[in-house]
């Protein structure tokens, strides 16, 4: 068994417990820092594939970036994660054994000889100067130039979305327009009615019944 | 004028009436909506008879397609006209009793709000009629024979307001839905296997190729692709013709207006299976297992229905009962290969039934919506030519010599007798009994209301007439019965004339008809009998050739005297010895109950198929949304729109693991089903 | 690639799209809420616009650009233009509805033609990579839409789930293209097809791909197993975004089926048509049964929507021309009786009321009977009742399965006539809920006397598509040769 094929399993044991620790943590923090362990293997695999850039990128976006903006979130909000997965472990055997006859049955296909994936030989070893960037930027802006494009339009309609969801008018919000403070008149404050002295009797009403 | 323009003219002249009565009938009044759909139809029926006369004096068959709807993979659907004798009789018998009923509508729907609407639909009704008996392809068969369901369903659910009536056409509508299920895959038969056509030219021209083929529905059983094709046609005819098990909407459709029972679920409409038969005859006649099923559905109709009959107290439910019975008699000659005959008493019981029909209306409106006959009696006094023309009717239902009815049914009776498939040993008997049977039930209805006490004196209450309108508004016109000072009184014109003038031919025209009909050439080259290997038909026809023989001969027959034997038992318990059914009901309380509740058969229906459907939707729904979904959930109760907490709640005890799950499950079954192989080794 | 290669044509509507969709975007900022219409009406325009330019640069042959990326053939032109209207019959029927109940905002309209790009690149990729972003660019503005109404905790809970399931069935649909990338060694369709062809890929890996794109396309679509969400969202959602969701994106998921099985993996139909049968026959079966014990109308058609899916499935499993130019039939008088059935119902809700229970339409012929006519031609179109578009629809992806003989479903070779029958009886079961509709508008007492308010666009639109269905089901015959010459030109390229 060659070297790299031993990190490669190493490092996919790894990332399937931090999966599995990312749902079953009991505190939310925990769960996230899971979650970070598995990018971090995750960009182990890029590495093992010569893709030098994605696994950079792996861990600078979702490590660097969203999964503290994430911890921030969660450490803020302080959520009862517990609550939400009530009912979680009741229901853990079924899933468990749906998802470990589908493991079976994916053996049993992938590792059968008619499946033949000793068939696929290892990719060529990239040279030693060959630039990861230069190739994808080249892609990127050429044959790839219709997706990345779209990737663009996906991020805008992301904001959107994410505006249009979260921006509300609050109704104890506490902004006020100055510009409406100084146009105030009195009549907008305060206006009088006139009422005739009448005392309303207390009407009783035997039939009344709790709304529902 | 053109055969092609003329022929259009019939189909479309009603629809035209039916367009403008219809869409317009707000603002053109009442008076002219049935200025306007009587002139469509007149037309229509003048033209029928004329073309009826050409056919006499030996007219050209006409077999045109009249417009291509569209193509498809080398299918065509088209709308066709064929018209030959078969069609021309129909023709005249659609046209002409929509032509009295519609006058008739005039006066008996006078106070109802929905004039208007009424005579649209049975314009639309003989629209699509004419379209059915006049089409040469299965499609449009199809087609005309849904329309003309519709409009029934509509015109049952024409008081909408009663629950019952809405509860008729709910059930109309399914039974239909059973025998069009058959009716469907027979046509897919036809078109699978009868050289990919379904006009009905080219289907018949490959019956020499396809009549020993067999096919295999149930793996490893092979069955003669006829007798398949054939039983399946006839379960649609079963359901629209109202054959036993399917005949339970009928007596049910009664909730319509007595005009809509006179001419859909009398004259035209619930014939149209007797008349896709006779049209299918060359197919019919190469299978005897078929015909065999054919002509036991039929006797069973005829005798059972007909004792239904016996134990009704509503008055069109004895006329429906009746139309029940006959229409088995129709089916029975079908199968007994005697096609011509069946049309024959199409043709005859069309007049005579609509008239019966009509006089019962008659006799409800004189009775001021009253319709239980316990309630009635002594009317030949106020109503006489209701009386007369009832009188008449009911002579040729039960087959008196030298009326029409007699010729149709004798010549059924002769022709089954002469049959030999096996069948016809039992159907002998039953249409045997059942003339005994018709005359009785006849005679019992025509002596409770138009002879004896007048009982509606002391009977008189505004109460129901039979029980389950009591939830009814009271503003309507069917405050039912007459006052206890009110007597009845004759009813107008409009209703009376087309008394009068059904109760003519329902005299007169079997015999006249009898000779070219059944006797003579008239269906050559159009319905297609085997007569050496099914006898039944030849028999009758030489004595159909002498009509006035014929008559004299019937009073030595065993169905004369089985008539009279009826006639003057009804005379005896109805009228001299009142306490004789009484005692009979008393004594044999078990058989009484049994009909009373129609066999039960409405209530086996209910529990196997109603409930069944209902149950396995329920199951189905449980399953999905209960047992998955709200099952998985802790106190998992609430409806969807509630409080947010609940939303919340809901939301963490896993709706979506379960949703999850069950993709997952099916992702796995997928590949577990096409990966076996590789899985189980 | 050269950039003076680079031709646009071919994708100038959506680049139209684009643009104008941003400058709604930016000028909707400052548009005061009393002046919202202007953002109505440049939406209607800029569909008008796009329709316009699809076809001005209509071709009758498949041309492509993007690298092979992007394809601009025939059935794509029409699917598109179909949708512009789709897209904009919406919004017109849904005006009303969306003012009422304060979502007549600027996002709704921009959320709105972010799907319909997204439906877009669906409808033109001819690689992997863009059919899923497009999908994605669809789904992400669904969500939003979904739950755009914040105040309504249904809607928030029916995004949620449509979002994680949608997430899950986007994973099942991506793990199949790799492992068929796995196989071929290619994410674009015509190279995928043609290593296919050549043998050389390997068989087991993807069939194994293939069962996973099956199920990531069935979750699109809504057949049954992957069906679940299709209730609860279509109940959950507002109205107005449950016709958004169940029009237009039918027309995209239906080409989106053609190009990744039909265009990429034609050659394995032998194994997909199983799998299809399969799906088709328990959706036809489990939509109809379990519509009729719904008493909410929009659950019902979400059920019924379920049966439909199961319908169209059986023209594509056809695997033949013909099978495909009858599902893409089926698809357009399904998105046109849908709108029609919606547009009553939003015609019939108003502010505080919402239209969705059965009890809802009791007697509406008595409220109004030009609605109930209306909503009596859709019922008898989803039933397929003739003469109505939707018997047609049925009768020809009915017949195309009986043209089609055995199928192999993984354990043997089975009859396709005993799916044809099936399919009838399913249709006749399915006659029973929809008639029950028609029922409550004819012959039950109204419950309500509120009026029936429609704007005047709405109640022009909405009278034209329904009665198309009556008209089409008459005249099918252009549509039909439509959609067969559509079929026979774009599949002949790839």
């Amino acid at each position: 068994m060659s070297f790299p094929l031993i990190v490669f399993y190493v490092l996919s044991a790894i990332l399937l417990f931090s999966a599995f620790k990312v749902v079953t943590a009991k505190n939310p923090v925990h769960a996230a820092l899971w979650l970070v362990l598995a990018f971090f293997t995750s960009s182990g695999h890029w590495l093992l594939l010569q893709a030098e850039f994605l696994a950079i990128a792996l861990v600078l976006v979702y490590v660097g970036a969203v999964m503290v903006l994430f911890l921030f979130v969660v450490m803020m909000l302080d959520i009862n994660i517990e609550k939400m997965r009530a009912g979680f472990w009741q229901h853990f055997p079924l899933a468990a054994t749906v998802g470990l006859i589908m493991v079976a049955e994916m053996v049993l296909i992938l590792a059968s000889p008619q499946a033949h994936l000793a068939g696929y030989e290892a990719a060529a070893p990239l040279a030693a100067d060959a630039s990861n960037v230069k190739v994808l930027g080249l892609q990127i802006y050429t044959t790839y130039l219709m997706p990345f494009e779209l990737a663009a339009v996906l991020l805008l309609l992301a904001i959107v979305a994410a505006i249009a969801l979260t921006q509300r008018e609050r109704k104890d919000g506490k902004y006020v327009d100055p510009a409406m403070q100084v146009e105030v008149k009195a009549a907008d404050r305060l206006s009088i009615v006139k009422m005739a002295a009448v005392r309303d009797e207390p009407v009783i009403n035997e039939t009344n019944e709790p709304q529902a | 004028m053109d055969m092609k323009s003329l022929y259009l003219l019939i189909a479309l002249s009603p629809l035209a009436g039916a367009i403008i009565a219809g869409l317009f009938g707000w603002a053109i009044g009442r008076r002219a909506a049935h200025v306007v759909t009587i002139a469509g139809v007149a037309v229509s029926a003048v033209l029928s008879l004329k073309v009826l006369y050409g056919f006499l004096n030996g007219g050209a068959v006409f077999n045109e397609t009249v417009y291509t709807w569209l193509t498809v993979g080398g299918m065509e659907f088209s709308v066709g006209f064929l018209v030959d004798s078969l069609t021309a009789l129909m023709l005249v018998v659609v046209t002409s009793v929509s032509l009295m009923v519609h006058i008739y509508t005039i006066g008996y729907m006078s106070e109802d709000p929905g004039y208007q609407r009424f005579f649209s639909y049975i314009s639309l009704f003989t629209f699509s009629m004419l379209m059915l008996v006049m089409s040469n392809n299965f499609v449009q068969l199809f087609f005309g024979w849904e329309a003309v369901g519709l409009v029934s369903y509509l015109l049952i659910g024409f008081w909408f307001k009663r629950p019952t009536a809405t509860y008729a056409n709910l059930k109309a509508f399914l039974v239909n839905r059973v025998g069009d299920f058959g009716f469907l895959l027979g046509i897919g038969l036809v078109l699978a296997h009868f050289g990919g056509s379904l006009n009905y030219a080219d289907v018949f021209a490959a019956l020499p190729q396809v009549k020993d083929q067999t096919i295999q529905i149930i793996p490893g059983v092979d069955w003669s692709l006829m007798t398949v094709t054939c039983i399946l046609l006839f379960v649609g005819a079963m359901g629209k013709s109202a054959q036993f098990p399917l005949h339970v909407w009928l007596p049910d459709s009664m909730e319509g207006p007595t005009p809509i029972s006179a001419l859909i679920h009398a004259a035209t409409m619930v014939t149209a299976g007797i008349f896709m038969v006779s049209r299918m005859s060359p197919m019919f006649e190469l299978s005897d297992t078929a015909l065999n099923f054919v002509m036991i559905t039929g006797s069973i109709t005829a005798l059972f229905m007909g004792f239904l009959g016996i134990v009704q107290n509503d008055i069109k439910r004895v006329v429906a009962y009746s139309t029940l019975s006959q229409l088995g008699y129709m089916t029975v000659a079908l199968g007994a290969s005697a096609y011509s005959v069946a049309m024959f008493h199409v043709m005859t019981h069309a007049f005579f039934k609509a008239l019966l029909f009509l006089a019962a209306g008659s006799v409800i409106i004189g009775m001021h919506h009253e319709q239980d006959m316990r309630k009635m009696g002594g009317l030949r006094k106020y109503m006489p030519i209701t009386w007369i023309t009832s009188l008449l009717g009911s002579l040729a239902l039960i087959g008196t010599p030298f009326f029409s009815g007699f010729y149709s049914k004798d010549s059924i009776i002769l022709a089954v007798e002469h049959s030999n498939l096996a069948a016809s040993g039992f159907a002998t008997f039953a249409v045997l009994a059942g003339v005994f049977v018709t005359a009785f039930y006849s005679f019992r209805m025509y002596f409770l209301v138009f002879h004896g006490k007048e009982r509606w004196m002391d009977a008189a209450h505004p109460a129901s007439h039979h029980g389950d309108h009591a939830d009814e508004e009271p503003d309507h016109d069917h405050h039912h019965g007459l006052g206890p000072n009110d007597k009845p009184h004759e009813s107008p014109w409009v209703v009376t004339l087309p008394l009068v003038l059904l109760a003519i031919p329902s005299v007169i025209i079997g015999y006249f008809a009898v000779g070219p009909l059944v006797g003579g050439d008239f269906f050559n080259g159009v319905i297609f009998t085997n007569l050496a290997a099914h006898p039944g038909l030849a028999a009758v026809m030489p004595h159909a050739e002498h009509a006035f023989e014929m008559g004299m001969h019937a009073f030595v027959t065993l169905p004369f005297w089985l008539a009279l034997a009826g006639v003057v038992t009804a005379w005896v318990f109805y009228m001299k010895a009142p306490q004789i059914p009484a005692a009979i009901k008393k004594t044999f309380a078990p058989v009484n109950t049994l009909l009373e509740n129609k066999y039960y058969l409405d209530e086996i229906y209910f529990a196997v198929f109603a409930k069944g459907s209902r149950a396995l939707g329920t199951f189905f729904w449980k399953i999905c949304d209960m047992l998955l979904i709200d099952g998985l959930i802790v106190n998992g109760s609430a409806k969807l729109v509630g409080s947010f907490s609940r939303v919340v709640r809901r939301l963490q005890t896993g709706f979506i693991y379960s949703y999850a799950t069950t993709m997952i499950v099916g992702v796995l079954a997928l590949i577990t089903i096409w990966f076996s192989q590789l899985i189980f080794g | 690639m050269n950039w003076a290669d680079l031709n646009l044509m071919p994708a100038l509507p959506e680049i139209f799209l684009l643009a104008a969709l941003s400058f709604i975007l930016v000028l909707d900022l400052f548009i005061p809420d009393e002046k919202r219409d202007v953002t109505y009406g440049l939406s209607l325009l800029t569909l008008a616009a796009c329709a316009a330019l699809q076809l001005a640069t209509f071709e009758p042959f498949a041309t492509t650009t993007f690298s092979g990326m992007f394809v601009d053939d025939p059935m794509a032109d029409i699917i598109k233009v179909a949708m512009y209207g789709v897209t904009a019959a919406v919004l017109v029927y849904t005006r009303q509805y969306v003012a009422d109940r304060g979502m007549f905002r600027g996002e709704y309209y921009t959320l709105s033609l972010f799907a319909l790009l997204g439906m877009n690149v669906m409808v033109s990729s001819s690689h992997f990579l863009t059919l899923y972003i497009g999908l994605e660019l669809l789904s992400l503005a669904l969500y939003a839409l979904i739950a755009l109404r914040r105040d309504s905790a249904a809607g928030t809970e029916a995004a949620m789930k449509y979002f994680v399931l949608g997430a899950l069935a986007s994973g099942m649909l991506l793990y199949g293209m790799s492992m068929v990338y796995g196989a071929t060694g290619s994410l674009a369709i015509s190279e995928i097809a043609a290593a296919i062809a050549s043998g050389h890929s390997n068989a087991v890996l993807l069939v194994f791909g293939l069962v996973f794109l099956v199920a990531g396309l069935a979750f699109k679509l809504g057949a049954v197993p992957f069906h679940m969400w299709v209730p609860d969202v279509y109940q959950g959602s507002p109205t107005a975004v449950t016709l958004m969701l169940g029009a237009a994106p039918k027309l995209a998921a239906f080409v989106f089926i053609i190009r990744i099985l039909v265009q990429g993996m034609g050659e394995l139909s032998g194994d997909w048509q199983g799998m299809l049968v399969l799906i088709a026959a328990l959706s036809m079966m489990i939509g109809n049964v379990a519509a009729i014990a719904q008493t909410n109308i929009k659950r019902m058609l979400a059920y019924s929507t379920i049966s439909h899916m199961g319908f169209l499935l059986l023209g594509l499993l056809a695997a033949n021309e013909q099978g495909y130019a009858s599902a893409m039939f089926y698809a357009m008088v399904y998105v046109l009786t849908t709108l029609a059935g919606f547009g009553v119902l939003l015609a019939l809700s108003h502010a505080g009321f919402e239209c969705e229970k059965l009890e809802d339409l009791k007697g509406l012929n008595q409220r109004n009977s030009w609605y109930a006519f209306l909503m009596l031609l859709v019922m008898f179109s989803m039933a397929g009742i003739p003469p109505l578009a939707g018997f047609y629809a049925k009768f020809a992806v009915i017949k195309s399965v009986v043209d089609l003989g055995a199928v192999n479903m993984g354990f043997g070779m089975v009859s396709a006539l005993y799916l044809a029958v099936f399919a009838v009886m399913m249709s006749l079961v399915g006659a029973f809920y929809y008639l029950r509709v028609v029922k409550n508008m004819y012959f039950d007492d109204k419950q309500s006397d509120a009026p029936i308010v429609v704007r005047g666009e709405m109640k022009v639109l909405l009278s034209v598509n329904a009665l198309a269905l009556l008209v089409l089901g008459v005249l099918p015959q252009g549509l039909i040769e439509l959609c067969i010459e559509a079929m026979r030109q774009s599949l002949a390229v790839l």
